[in-house]
């Protein structure tokens, strides 16, 4: 393999295991700005996975998949905002539960398919498979190196890219987006002002969801459909996903690069090897780095952030104020 | 809701809450006997064998008795320690990680100091766990108090370094790494030297394990340290507002510190114990009880008896689960977790059920 088709392989192979995390962050990115931590990540996007590539096989529909997966996980969504706004209970253990619940699901539904051997092959289903091929795109693909790397993806790399932006332009441009940072940051004026808060709540807390799952359906695809007993689709993509909210600043615009800057350290446990075979000189040190520093990395530099973001005190932190904290209209 | 208001109950009776709760777990094992129907599984045998924690039928039951135990004894602790930090509101949810900094910990002092003898070797091993775990939270508590920095997020981030510290340690295969087997070609742990095993006591055919005594007494000691003692009594105002504890001229920082590094030691010492009494560490070694122990903590109201309880109820239902897993193929002990998932919402909605009213907006504001 020449230089140039190694680091190319590379970069392609960052994009292919990052976009997951893209869609796991800008969920809990809208989720949060609504002022709700969910730390059911994991559980959600597990079951918006399995479901929906359960759904798409049967039907031999990638579409339905996408669907599927989108509203199974809404649904998880629903239930967390159904306990933290309605019932007023509180978010950490709620979402704590609902990855707890959602990984059991995941394995019960799977455990239980394969014991039956009713676990639905990706291949049986051409249409799925069809559409979760790569797609050049006319023109850029041919570009030398760019246009392997960034041009010949999946459908949903580049739906994931359109969706952080269109994400960032509701939450920063449009008047909802408005209400919606407004109930983030401050529940109660904003309900003075005549915003439905649990409405708004409800609404982007399912979105966030919905959106999480297919993020998990991409990683079940990517992973080709094939169940195994003792890991999870998913394999703490969505704790690393909450983790990207802080580095990306609650900024969905700013999601994708941080998306990339974490996929290149969890693309590196893999590509370490090539890369120092390929250029000893230069690269030779990556092998001395253990493998599991590439892992923790992601966690190790969001940690820093956090400790250095509350040290400074910045003010032009993203970070909805109201996070975390529950509102009951009747404490006003 | 328009139209209608959610009022607070304050006059709760004790028998009320209690047939809450009974009618919410009910409800839950019949969402997941309606799972099991749907794999085929005839759920009311599932359940018996589940909860009798495989005892029916089986040659050694003082195996199954052991097994649980094992279960039980990180789990009540760690709940009893969590539920510590969760009263002052400080949200440790680090447990997963401050588990396996407490077994590393042990681990070194068990393959360094077995020259020692036996009871003074577990001894430090405990001890220099919950220095170490303790550490971790009072570093997060100190951020907390002069930073404000979201613990949350800091405890999380924590467990996972610790996960890949532990799995480091795990796969590699070098000389300095003495945790590893020396006789092994593949990385696998070592066994502990003799000395660094949690001893017990025989009690007919069980092998009762101190740590299990020590687990019990544990719960006894922090009921009257949280009833009875100055600094108990500290945390309940801090958890009630920390403005009053302000007020009454408590030093507010110092209070949160100190108990979350008890919470965190204590954590930490459960995770010395489990060490000691697999007589090895391994990757999965929490066996997930950093996030149990949230759901047992929670589910019990933070109340010190309740936890004690509810995490010997849990642990049936989890050992339950291996159990019946022998003969159920196609359900494993993930079941458990499911349960105790929808068991938790149960409960959540019983709470609520409880807790407020829902009246129409007319009477309301006759109230």
């Amino acid at each position: 393999m020449s230089d140039l088709e190694l680091i190319t392989l590379f970069v392609f192979n960052i994009v292919v295991y990052s976009i997951p995390l893209l869609y796991g962050t800008c969920g809990e990115i809208i989720t949060e700005k609504s002022g709700s931590l969910n730390l059911g990540v994991e559980g959600t996007m597990a079951v918006g996975a399995i479901i929906g590539y359960i759904a798409g096989c049967r039907s031999n529909s990638f579409l339905v998949a996408i669907l599927v997966s989108f509203l199974a996980a809404s649904l998880v969504g629903a239930l967390f905002a159904f306990f933290t706004v309605t019932l007023q209970a509180n978010q950490n253990v709620t979402g704590l539960t609902i990855t707890t619940l959602g990984v059991a699901l995941y394995f019960f539904i799977g455990k239980g398919l394969s014991g039956m051997g009713k676990w639905p092959v990706l291949s049986s289903s051409d249409k799925m498979v069809k559409g979760f091929k790569n797609i050049e795109i006319p023109g850029l693909s041919s570009i030398k190196f760019v246009g392997k790397a960034f041009f010949t993806h999946n459908i949903l790399v580049y739906a994931g890219v359109v969706m952080a932006i269109v994400l960032w332009i509701y939450i920063e441009k449009t008047s909802m987006g408005l209400k919606l940072r407004a109930i983030g940051e401050n529940p109660a004026a904003a309900d003075s002002l005549g915003v439905n808060v649990n409405l708004y709540k409800y609404i982007h807390i399912m979105l966030g969801s919905g959106i999480m799952g297919i993020g998990g359906l991409y990683m079940g695809l990517n992973m080709s459909g094939s169940f195994e007993g003792s890991n999870c689709w998913i394999n703490g993509y969505g704790w690393i996903a909450i983790a990207l909210v802080i580095f990306a600043n609650w900024s969905t615009l700013r999601a994708i690069g941080g998306t990339f800057v974490f996929g290149f350290f969890n693309t590196l446990i893999y590509y370490n090897g090539p890369l120092a075979n390929q250029f000893p000189h230069a690269l030779g040190w990556l092998t001395k780095i253990p493998s599991q520093f590439y892992s923790a990395l992601p966690f190790i530099i969001t940690l820093i952030v956090l400790i250095l973001s509350s040290v400074r005190k910045n003010s032009s932190s993203g970070e909805p104020a109201a996070k975390g904290i529950n509102y009951y209209r009747e404490d006003r | 809701m328009k139209g209608f208001h959610l009022v607070r109950r304050t006059n709760v009776k004790l028998w009320q809450r209690i047939l809450f709760y009974v009618i919410g777990i009910l409800v839950s094992l019949v969402i997941g006997a309606i799972l099991l129907s749907t794999l085929d599984i005839d759920p009311i045998k599932y359940y018996r064998q589940m909860m009798t924690i495989g005892l029916i039928e089986n040659k050694y039951p003082e195996k199954a008795i052991e097994g649980l135990l094992k279960i039980f004894v990180p789990l009540l602790i760690v709940s009893l320690a969590l539920s510590l930090s969760y009263r002052m509101k400080f949200w440790n949810v680090g447990g997963e990680g401050e588990f396996i900094v407490g077994a590393i910990i042990a681990a070194v002092i068990a393959f360094k100091c077995s020259s020692l003898p036996g009871p003074l070797v577990i001894l430090l091993m405990s001890l220099a766990a919950f220095i170490a775990s303790g550490l971790i939270g009072l570093a997060v508590a100190f951020l907390k108090v002069k930073f404000n920095t979201n613990e949350t997020l800091v405890t999380l981030m924590i467990n996972y370094i610790a996960l890949y510290v532990i799995t480091y340690i795990a796969d590699t295969k070098k000389s300095w790494n003495f945790f590893l087997d020396k006789e092994s070609a593949r990385p696998k742990f070592a066994k502990f030297p003799d000395p660094a095993k949690m001893p017990g006591i025989k009690i007919g055919n069980v092998n009762l394990l101190y740590s299990v005594i020590i687990a019990l007494a544990l719960g006894v000691i922090i009921y009257f340290y949280l009833k009875s003692t100055k600094q108990g009594y500290e945390i309940s105002v801090v958890g009630d507002s920390t403005d009053t504890a302000r007020y009454a001229g408590m030093n507010v920082g110092r209070i949160v510190m100190r108990t979350v590094f008890l919470s965190a030691a204590l954590v930490g010492m459960a995770g010395a114990f489990s060490a000691s009494t697999a007589a090895t560490i391994s990757t999965s070694i929490t066996n997930n009880v950093g996030w149990t122990g949230v759901i047992v903590a929670w589910l019990s109201k933070l109340s010190t008896p309740g936890i004690a309880v509810v995490s010997l109820l849990i642990s049936v239902l989890q050992y339950g689960c291996q159990a019946a897993s022998v003969s159920y193929g196609s359900v494993d002990h993930n079941f458990a977790d499911l349960l105790q998932g929808v068991i938790l919402f149960s409960v959540l909605v019983a709470d609520f059920a409880l807790n407020f009213r829902i009246v129409r907006r007319k009477e309301a504001d006759n109230v």
